[in-house]
């Protein structure tokens, strides 16, 4: 087993007597894309504020690859790319010069590197203009390009799809994907859009108020959704449950809901059926991100 | 230390990519190029360092709020455009960061006084090298007298500027430090009158009073009976504390613009 990328230990941020987030403790493996999901004021930025050394931690620790945020500054940031909320950058620059700007504080970027990254997002025609004549969604960009020059281990973002139109989302969202997969890149992506993190993550983390209440796995270790709960529409049900006893079925109404994965499911209605059963109908019970995360929140709903 | 030098070089570019920066120094050029030709052209009868020392007199104090505004901006600025963010989350400690910026800062400095000092020296010489006012052996001397002022004007130049930066840096606000800068700037002979070190002993203590050392270019006892090396003492304690101050500040700082 691997060690973690990321680990949280007892995290703590106290501002006066005030507990901003209170004792987090989760690790990230390497590859993952981990959501960090909360209604806003649950303490998300402050926690990635935290992980990226923009605020000091009040009790526990943070460890990049090892690297103590605290005590080994240099070393865990170094493995580190992130947009903390909106990308802000220098205005009177161009984004080229921008760029420039942040290579240098990093060892290693040439400038091929650079013009690979200006291409990856998209932006090679308007590299050269000042940001200031930027759209939202350009400036975006560019703040996942200063992101991922130095190809970091752990790739931050705050809040990604603020600004960005649909296929701008879609278009992220696929690269996320992609990165962690074939690049092995942890992405850390906080977010209050539910929907979003549903298709984009592993694993999600919930915060509310502070406190981690949840860490569900979205995915499996090869990218495939967890196993889910299915309805069989059945003739008779009390029959069909028998026939599934090994699955555990619940009988509703005139259908049986199992658990299980798309292979599970065909080979449970292949018995059905021989053991002469009437299947009418076949259908996953989706109980979405959302109601898991209002129900997780106790549904005291985004502020 | 390349590595470090990258930085001052990240700061450079923000410095100089801006067109206020190319202004003032062409204010600057301007002024020492107008000064001699005014001077000039109402026919007064004087030799080419009585000329720049005008020059300069007015010069540098024009220099001097330039790199209040440079420095200013450069920790309060990044707040305010909230770049911040992304310049402290590099592999970077923030203190080498900072340091990076007051180093940037003195550059601009510098730059100033070798621009207004060249383009004075060179149009003064160009339109007043006839006249010889004084013997040949005198024309030494008042050539370093005039370099040793602006050596003078430099050192209150980063005293100055190092106040602008403290404030930027503890207020982040870049107005604030502008004002409060220039307010010490201009009313610094006022406050000589008011902590009379000839009345009260602790008044040579004031930093205030030592930041012009050019009353030492031809005296050797300075405000309340001083010693240069006294007020160079003192105008190095003091920076070194607003720079600890700043230090201290802008690393132990919570960024949550």
């Amino acid at each position: 087993m691997q060690e973690p990328l990321v680990r949280l230990m007892g995290v703590t941020k106290k501002i006066s007597s005030r507990v901003i987030v209170d004792n987090l403790t989760f690790d990230i493996p390497q590859g993952q894309v981990f959501g960090f999901l909360g209604p806003n004021g649950a303490g998300k930025t402050t926690t990635i504020r935290m992980m990226v050394g923009l605020m000091s931690i009040t009790e526990g620790d943070i460890t990049i690859g090892g690297w103590s945020i605290r005590h080994h500054y240099e070393q865990a940031a170094a493995q580190i790319g992130a947009i903390v909320e909106n990308p802000e950058m220098y205005k009177f620059m161009s984004g080229y010069k921008n760029l420039i700007h942040y290579a240098r504080m990093m060892p290693g970027i040439t400038e091929e590197r650079i013009t690979e990254v200006v291409n990856l997002v998209g932006l090679g025609n308007r590299i050269h203009d000042k940001v200031q004549t930027y759209s939202l969604g350009m400036r975006q960009r560019l703040g996942v390009a200063q992101a991922l020059l130095h190809r970091p281990r752990l790739l931050i973002l705050d809040e990604p799809t603020n600004g960005l139109d649909p296929q701008g989302i879609r278009e992220l969202r696929d690269y996320l994907r992609k990165l962690a997969q074939e690049e092995g890149t942890t992405v850390f992506v906080s977010s209050h859009l539910l929907s979003e993190m549903e298709l984009m993550c592993d694993t999600v983390g919930i915060i509310s108020q502070g406190k981690l209440v949840d860490v569900r796995a979205l995915r499996n270790a090869h990218g495939e959704p967890e196993a889910e709960d299915t309805a069989f529409i059945v003739s008779d049900p009390a029959r069909a449950a028998e026939v599934l006893q090994s699955a555990d079925p619940t009988v509703q109404g005139s259908s049986v809901v199992v658990r299980g994965t798309p292979d599970m499911v065909a080979e449970m209605n292949a018995r059905l059926v021989s053991a002469g059963v009437n299947v009418y109908g076949i259908m996953p019970v989706t109980r979405s991100l959302e109601d898991q995360f209002l129900e997780v929140t106790g549904g005291e709903a985004i502020e | 230390m390349n590595n470090f030098i990258r930085l001052v070089a990240n700061e450079n570019m923000k410095i100089y990519s801006r067109p206020r920066t190319w202004v003032m120094l062409g204010l600057l050029a301007l002024f020492s190029l107008a000064m001699p030709v005014l001077l000039y052209l109402t026919g007064a009868d004087m030799d080419l360092w009585t000329v720049f020392t005008w020059t300069e007199s007015f010069t540098y104090l024009l220099n001097i709020i330039f790199a209040v505004v440079i420095a200013s901006d450069l920790v309060a600025g990044e707040f305010s455009w909230g770049t911040i963010k992304l310049l402290l989350i590099r592999p970077w400690s923030r203190g080498k960061i900072l340091f990076s910026k007051y180093i940037a800062m003195l550059l601009f400095g510098l730059l100033g006084t070798v621009i207004l000092s060249a383009v004075g020296i060179v149009s003064s010489a160009l339109l007043f090298s006839g006249n010889q006012a004084m013997g040949a052996g005198f024309e030494q001397s008042r050539m370093l007298d005039s370099m040793l002022l602006v050596l003078t004007d430099l050192i209150q130049l980063v005293v100055i500027a190092t106040i602008t930066f403290m404030l930027s840096t503890v207020f982040r606000s870049s107005s604030l430090a502008i004002g409060l800068s220039l307010l010490i700037l201009f009313t610094k002979d006022l406050f000589g009158m008011l902590f009379n070190p000839e009345k009260h002993v602790w008044a040579k203590y004031v930093l205030l009073l030592h930041t012009d050392l050019s009353v030492y270019i031809h005296s050797p006892v300075g405000p309340g009976g001083t010693s240069l090396a006294f007020s160079i003492a003192i105008l190095a304690g003091y920076s070194i504390l607003f720079l600890l101050i700043s230090w201290w500040v802008f690393t132990k700082r919570d960024v949550t613009t």
